[in-house]
């Protein structure tokens, strides 16, 4: 995982921080995700595994309850911290869809003048 | 049925497991290289192998969220972690994106290294007594540390070849 809190976030750590915004435990994880983007990102358990271990380490998300009785189910909530990296990346790509819009309309001005 | 293979190269191990299974071969349990077979639907099982990050602290921890996320882990040996999903279930990749494969392969990389260099090391001192003694016994025992060596050279040098081609990808 990126050492850096403000680089770009990978696709899985973007929704994974948007599956936790309510309680969620790993395998809801993977069906939420997959759901949002319609099957196209289908998340490994190792890479999902992985991220939340990094991202609690990071104070991104916590430990919401631990069903000790029955099979161990742990749920993760996203922090305020992990809220704050979340919307500084919604920002960015803001910016990115922003400057892409701009592009194409410039694009169709050319073709208008010609 | 028990079957005898050393591998040290995850990967070609993976392909192998997932060979037995298609012939109707499903892996029931591991230890010391050596790996028990219980016929099963030939492709009734997709097989993963992972390594953990430590070989004791995460172990109940890794196995429950693995068990939860619908992924039966089928043995473990030290840090070698063998995993199993029903091919009914859908495609089984335990790392789906290029972040979290490098990661996997920089553990594995970093695992090797510290067995590189006591085997260079051992080679080293034997290759020495070889040559002071020159007894054939001795020099036998250094051909076959050399090619241990080589061995490992191989699959951290394969680690950090795949590392690099993992990062192309992620531009």
């Amino acid at each position: 995982m990126r050492g850096l809190d403000n680089t770009p976030l990978t696709e899985a750590l973007f929704y994974i921080l948007l599956a936790v915004r309510t309680p969620n435990h790993g395998y809801g994880i993977i069906q939420d995700i997959n759901e949002m983007t319609g099957g196209r990102v289908a998340l490994g358990p190792g890479t999902l595994y992985g991220a939340i271990n990094s991202m609690l380490t990071k104070g991104w998300i916590r430990l919401y309850s631990e069903d000790k009785e029955s099979r161990k189910k742990k749920e993760y909530l996203l922090t305020s911290r992990g809220m704050e990296v979340f919307q500084n990346e919604v920002q960015r790509l803001q910016e990115l869809i922003c400057n892409a819009q701009k592009m194409e309309q410039s694009n169709l001005m050319d073709v208008d003048g010609r | 049925m028990l079957k005898f293979r050393l591998y040290y190269d995850k990967d070609a191990e993976q392909d192998w497991l997932q060979k037995m299974c298609l012939e109707g071969w499903a892996l029931k349990q591991f230890f010391l290289g050596f790996y028990t077979f219980v016929p099963c639907e030939p492709g009734e099982y997709n097989y993963q192998i992972d390594i953990l990050d430590n070989w004791h602290g995460d172990k109940t921890d890794y196995a429950t969220f693995m068990e939860e996320a619908g992924v039966e882990v089928v043995g473990q040996w030290w840090r070698w972690v063998f995993l199993r999903k029903k091919a009914a279930d859908g495609p089984f990749e335990m790392y789906t994106d290029a972040q979290s494969k490098i990661a996997q392969y920089r553990k594995i990389k970093r695992f090797f290294t510290v067995f590189l260099v006591i085997e260079t090391i051992c080679f080293l001192m034997e290759l020495m007594a070889a040559m002071e003694t020159g007894e054939v016994v001795i020099g036998a025992l250094t051909v076959l540390l050399g090619i241990i060596t080589l061995a490992l050279l191989r699959i951290v040098w394969k680690c950090q070849w795949k590392i690099e081609q993992l990062r192309r990808e992620e531009i």
